[in-house]
């Protein structure tokens, strides 16, 4: 079975081409929908098995990043939305996807065993560093998180390209509550760290974090695990020719995908569409 | 919560002026005109104006008068745009506004932007704070220093609210008088037509057949309406009709006794050698009669790329001028063929010293304000509409503060057939298509873009020629164009650019000899514009596209998918006749044929004299250490870091050498490469070169190095040479003698040499100009005060790149890799970066001297298909090019790029003394490293070609140099890094 991957464009995203193909690189069938397909019922949510909002500027980020197109989701698709995520269909959301997913309140979304309430509990504002930078990162997955995106993978590295990524909450209980559900799916951490003793709640300094987030969090998913949006690129890392530094290391087939140049983003896609398929 | 917004401009205030204040906080407004009542919008305010978690929101009342403001500040500084300019802040916010309210389709959202500064210095003057933080010619600011404060007195902004527009009827204009009413008429109605191009109009409107024509038309018979004056002089603009590269010129050279006549130099030395080019090669697809250059890139997929200058705009206003810059050359991409997809962009600028201490020309930036401004609009443009940027330069010399130059590339892709089998790269419109405009409205501004652009700049230049571009808005356009594309759709397709309607449908319309526009259809920002500034303005984001009538509904229902304007405004014929309604009246009707080739060729002067400059001697002993950590603080050479990092450059997930390469990716990469199909190696590079000081002593000779560095760039990563194409983008200062410009034959005598050294290079290097553009105005002032830019040739160049994978970069990788040089040294160091800095520092008496040469082109690209074909093979993941700063800086930037050290000897290298070997910037070399088990095989391919051992890397971090067992330079790699990434970043630090 070929899980059915609507990726939304329009208004300014602008990955929704590689969102696409990665997904079509993992053996899912992906289509680009614009947003007012949904909205206008011309196209039917219900008729997908994953939504992905990918990164972009909607709206010119105008008004704060996401905030627009995560108004016309929740004011316009909230009843699709509820169904999707009650019927147990994984959502991603990439950089402006995440920001969006954040401003609708679907991240980090209700406590357990609740439906989705809409109401934004976090934000994503400016970087400290007052600029929008592209930046290649080290990620550090929590190993114990529910997030269904991640299973298996421990550490990755991915570009950063946003102006606004910078997480917060109001008050330290709220991200609390978070940590204790391992909601705080992914993290910068420091690459001279060990692999698997990266993620530190003290934060990192410029650049290792690149934009002073509360925590270190790159990444936070619902409390489903279904749900799940970060600010970095794991779709930018599909093949290791995008790796900024693929000429100083031999070519060499250790691992699955593309001729051995299979880049370690790709398996974030694999985990969502396994999952739908074993699910079926 | 930190507030960034304030706090950027509390770092930047102390970047750039060293003044230090304590607390900037920051206020973003929205003043709302809508039905819907106050309290119906306060219920709604954290929904849509302020972030409930970050953010104080507040309607009704000042928030500097509530809670989340107690102490009070000693300036608040609040700047919104002026009434009629762009305002996208406000558009969103209108946008979002009828996502929650949905009936109120009226309502119109205006935005602004309140400091609010804590802790400012008593000395520091409130009004030159507000003249840092807005621009007067599209912005206003209120201001409250400390005694307001103090009263808590503070102005409150007013909608912006644009003054009636007076709709003026098409009128005629007499052209029965004297040539100094002629000249008038012109000079009077900013038309920059010369007196022989006034004539020729004269002179149709005498022609009986014409008056006969006009009077059955019922337009007046003896003399051009408003209309069509303004629609010639747009059309006859040097910005349109490249009147100078089109000119007859008379050329005498005082070196050699020549005596000469080009008759147009675009179609001597670019087109024909292009033309001939295509007769051997099958991947030529189209060549400069599109909006861009087309090859085909394999059987699936063909590729284009244009460049364009943005130049006096983004004098004006650096912001609005550098957005509408790359999003503009962006819509020639998408106007290209059918339509392409744009994937890439290229930004390359010359600006002023971003330190600069004398004293600015009136009107004039300073250049650092320039620099921001410049990046600020690009990064918007480029990063808003998801397109990376891969490649590009920034240029400084003290010229550049008369004129900054912003060349903005962009590469597209399309398939090579449409769904319905049509080739995409050519149009296909027939009479009876009905042509959209679609995108954008047309507004007031951008009114004589094209003229204007052909002037020169005064104190009077019109705040109309600025524009800010609205990268979402033309998102949401490219978006459904290429829906529209896909879904065969388009019959013609073309960017409104320069010229606006007057331009795109004219030129389209040679395509079926005729077209009938009504401009009373057109939908407009603000009613009460006249006919002819319709037909003229410059709007941004907007296409004009042509369907067939029996697929009108279906565009048109694609078009509000996307919530794009789209609106029917003519129909092709095949009249002969361009022919302009406002609603029943005819208000222009020209003949195509006069439209297009009526315009006079111009008559030209040349004569060379080589420039006399005093000649660079270096002292006979130096400290070269020193001088290096000098010369990589150079702006010229220092690392762009900070500025280029906040361009997205692998959005798309394609870019497989990005501009940083390297351990810490921050050292430079030599081009972009892509690998555009998800999935697929196959790739694509892009590169350029520029060298503009090189025309102080020979403007040949800078076109042929900057040939040359475009190539060698692209040789760096792995280029195809089999299979390259290139773009020419001349910036001149004026070069037609006239009372303003004495000097007017000696410039053009140094266009005259770069063309022919164009031409001569181009032809060795198989290397085809597929596209180009110029721009001829780049001055500043008259008389004394007069500024003009030094002669300047961007060449840009896309080519192919079979696999990715077998790329090279620019970083040493590994200790025990061999290091190369390949090339050889002359002794030329005429116009090099040390002559120049040690020149200004008053080290050396001038910069003159041996400029670098390219003698025999064809063997350098011997040399260059036997590295790439080293590189692609594998045995070389090591190579960068040598060049500004010669070989020691090139050295320098191998080290940091790996942080790790070299062992070197330049003994050998070539004919040149120490000094040449070291610094000088001979053309067709390259420095490059290769693993021990690869040398063989390598040296085995570069038989016959100039290949010097230099020696090898070391893990020390230290880069030594030697002349045999003299010690030329010894530095610490850490070092290195620090001076040469500390001197351009402008950013006043993180907290």
């Amino acid at each position: 079975m070929k899980p059915k991957v609507a990726v939304l464009f329009g208004f300014g995203i602008n990955c929704d081409h590689e969102t696409k193909a990665v997904f079509e690189l993992v053996g899912a069938e992906a289509e680009r929908i614009h947003v007012n397909r949904f909205v206008s019922g011309d196209a039917s949510l219900e008729a997908f098995d994953i939504l992905a909002v990918p990164g972009g500027f909607s709206f010119g980020d105008h008004l704060g990043s996401g905030r627009l197109l995560g108004n016309r989701m929740r004011f316009s698709m909230r009843d699709a939305l509820m169904a999707f995520v009650n019927a147990g269909k994984p959502i991603i959301g990439i950089c402006n996807g995440f920001q969006v997913l954040v401003k609708t309140g679907l991240l980090p979304g209700p406590e357990q065993g609740s439906s989705p309430d809409f109401l934004q509990r976090g934000s994503l504002t400016l970087n400290d560093s007052g600029r929008y930078e592209d930046r290649w990162v080290t990620l550090e997955f929590d190993p114990e998180s529910p997030c269904i995106w991640t299973k298996g993978m421990s550490r990755i590295e991915c570009p950063v390209r946003h102006g606004e990524g910078k997480y917060v909450m109001p008050t330290a209980s709220d991200i609390d509550r978070l940590a204790l559900n391992h909601q705080l799916t992914v993290r910068y951490v420091d690459p001279t760290t060990s692999v698997g003793e990266g993620i530190t709640d003290e934060l990192l300094p410029y650049p290792l974090s690149p934009n002073g987030s509360m925590r270190n969090i790159a990444g936070i998913c619902d409390s489903t695990g279904l749900v799940f949006g970060l600010m970095p690129h794991p779709e930018a890392i599909y093949a290791r020719w995008l790796h900024p530094t693929h000429t100083r290391h031999e070519p060499g087939p250790d691992n699955p995908g593309l001729d051995g140049w299979e880049g370690e983003g790709l398996q974030l896609f694999r985990n969502a569409v396994e999952y739908v398929q074993q699910r079926s | 919560m930190r507030d960034v917004r304030g706090d950027v401009v509390r770092r930047q205030l102390n970047a750039d002026h060293a003044v230090s204040v304590t607390q900037v906080r920051s206020i973003c407004g929205y003043l709302i005109n809508a039905e819907a009542s106050s309290e119906d919008i306060t219920a709604r305010v954290d929904d849509l104006f302020a972030d409930p978690i970050i953010e104080h929101g507040a309607t009704n009342t000042m928030l500097l008068t509530s809670d989340a403001f107690p102490e009070t500040p000693d300036a608040v500084i609040t700047v919104g745009f002026k009434p009629g300019v762009t305002d996208n802040p406000g558009k969103a916010a209108t946008d979002g506004y009828l996502t929650l309210f949905p009936t109120d389709v009226g309502a119109t959202i205006a935005t602004y932007l309140t400091y609010v500064f804590y802790g400012l210095p008593a000395d520091c003057d409130v009004n030159w704070l507000a003249g840092t933080l807005h621009n007067t010619l599209i912005e206003r600011a209120l201001v409250a220093g400390p005694e307001e404060c103090q009263t808590r007195s503070w102005p409150e902004i007013q909608f912006p609210t644009p003054p009636e527009q007076v709709f003026i009827e098409p009128q005629s204009i007499d052209l029965e008088c004297d040539d100094a009413t002629l000249e008038a008429i012109s000079n009077d109605g900013l038309l920059a037509l010369n007196l022989n191009e006034m004539h020729a109009i004269q002179a149709h409107y005498r022609d009986a057949g014409v008056r006969a024509q006009r009077t059955s038309m019922n337009i007046s018979p003896n003399a051009p309406t408003d209309v069509e004056l303004e629609c010639l002089a747009q059309t006859w603009s040097e910005h349109c009709k490249h009147k100078i590269f089109a000119s007859k010129i008379h050329h005498v050279d005082h070196e050699t006794g020549e005596d000469t006549i080009v008759d147009s130099l675009f179609k001597t030395h670019i087109m024909q050698p292009t033309h001939d080019m295509q007769e051997e090669v099958d991947w030529l697809l189209s060549v400069f009669h599109d909006n861009s250059g087309v090859i085909a890139w394999d059987d699936s997929w063909s590729v284009c790329m244009k460049a364009e200058t943005h130049n006096s705009p983004s004098a004006l206003d650096p912001y609005g001028g550098a957005m509408t810059g790359i999003v503009g050359v962006n819509r020639d991409i998408l106007g290209t063929g059918l339509g392409a997809r744009p994937i890439a962009n290229t930004d390359v600028f010359c600006f002023g010293p971003p330190d600069w201490e004398g004293t600015l020309p009136e009107n004039l930036f300073h250049p650092s304000r320039v620099l921001r401004g410049v990046h600020a609009g690009v990064r918007v443009g480029g990063n808003e509409s998801g397109i990376p940027t891969v490649n590009g330069a920034i240029v400084f010399d003290d010229r550049y503060i008369g004129k900054p130059l912003v060349y903005c590339g962009t590469v597209g892709i399309m398939p090579r057939h449409l769904p319905d089998g049509r080739p995409s790269h050519i149009k296909t419109p027939v009479a009876g298509d009905i042509v959209y405009m679609v995108g954008g409205r047309v507004g007031y501004d951008g009114i004589h873009g094209a003229t204007f652009s052909s002037l020169e700049l005064t104190e009077e230049s019109p705040s109309s020629a600025v524009q800010i571009g609205d990268p979402i808005t033309q998102k949401k356009m490219i978006d459904m164009v290429l829906e529209a594309r896909d879904a065969n759709l388009i019959t013609c397709i073309t960017d409104n650019g320069a010229g606006g309607l007057s331009s795109s449908i004219g030129e389209m319309a040679e395509y079926t000899n005729g077209c009938e526009i009504d401009l009373a259809k057109v939908p407009l920002k603000q009613a009460g514009l006249s006919p002819w500034e319709i037909l003229v303005s410059e709007s941004q984001e907007r296409m004009t596209i042509a369907v067939r009538p029996g697929d009108q509904a279906a565009f048109e229902a694609l078009a509000d998918l996307h919530e794009v304007e789209a609106t029917a405004v003519a129909t092709f014929t095949s009249t002969g006749m361009f022919h302009v309604r406002y609603n029943e009246a005819t208000v222009a009707y020209l003949p195509i044929e006069f439209l297009h080739d009526g315009v006079p060729q111009l008559e030209l002067e040349s004569e060379w004299n080589p420039p006399v400059q005093e000649s660079f001697v270096p002292p006979a002993d130096a400290d070269h250490s020193s001088l290096l950590e000098a010369m990589l603080q150079r702006p010229n050479i220092a690392s762009k870091e900070t500025w280029v990092r906040q361009y997205d450059h692998e959005v798309i997930a394609q870019t497989a050498i990005k501009p940083f390469v390297g351990v810490e990716r921050d050292g430079p990469g030599d081009a972009g490469v892509i690998a555009p199909i998800h999935g697929d190696p196959h790739g694509l590079v892009i590169s350029c070169g520029i060298a503009p000081r090189y025309s102080d002593l020979d403007a040949g000779a800078m076109a042929a190095a900057s040939i040359d560095e475009a190539v060698r760039n692209a040789v760096c990563v792995g280029l195809d040479v089999d299979k390259m194409a290139g773009l020419d983008n001349f910036c001149w200062p004026d070069p037609i003698e006239s009372v303003k410009t004495p000097d007017g034959r000696f410039k053009l005598a140094q266009l005259v040499r770069a063309n022919r050294e164009l031409e001569r290079v181009c032809r060795a290097y198989r290397l085809p100009c597929v596209s180009g553009k110029d721009s001829m105005k780049n001055d500043y002032g008259t008389g004394a005060d007069k500024i003009s830019i030094p002669p300047t040739l961007l060449f840009s160049l896309f080519g192919d790149h079979p696999d990715v994978r077998q790329s090279a970069t620019s970083d040493f990788k590994f200790s025990g890799d061999v290091i190369y040089l390949v090339g050889s040294s002359k002794q030329e160091l005429g116009a090099s970066e040390l002559a120049y800095m040690m020149t200004e520092s008053g080290s050396t008496a001038g910069i003159g001297g041996q400029v670098p040469q390219l003698p025999h082109p064809e063997r350098n690209l011997a040399t260059y298909r036997a590295l790439a074909s080293s590189i692609r093979a594998g045995w070389v993941r090591t190579a960068h090019d040598c060049s500004e700063g010669g070989l020691a800086v090139a050295l320098a930037e191998m080290c940091i790029g790996g942080r790790i050290g070299a062992f070197v000897d330049i003994d050998g290298t070539g004919e040149a003394n120490v000094w040449g070997r070291l610094w000088g910037e001979s053309l067709g070399r390259f420095v490059i490293a290769v693993p021990p088990q690869h040398e063989a095989a390598f040296l085995s391919a570069m038989k016959g070609h100039h290949t010097t051992v230099l020696g090898e890397v070391v893990d020390d971090a230290t880069l030594t140099i030697t002349d045999g067992d003299d010690v030329l330079v010894s530095m610490e790699v850490g070092n290195m890094a620090q001076v040469w990434k500390g001197r351009l970043d402008l950013t006043g630090g993180m907290v």
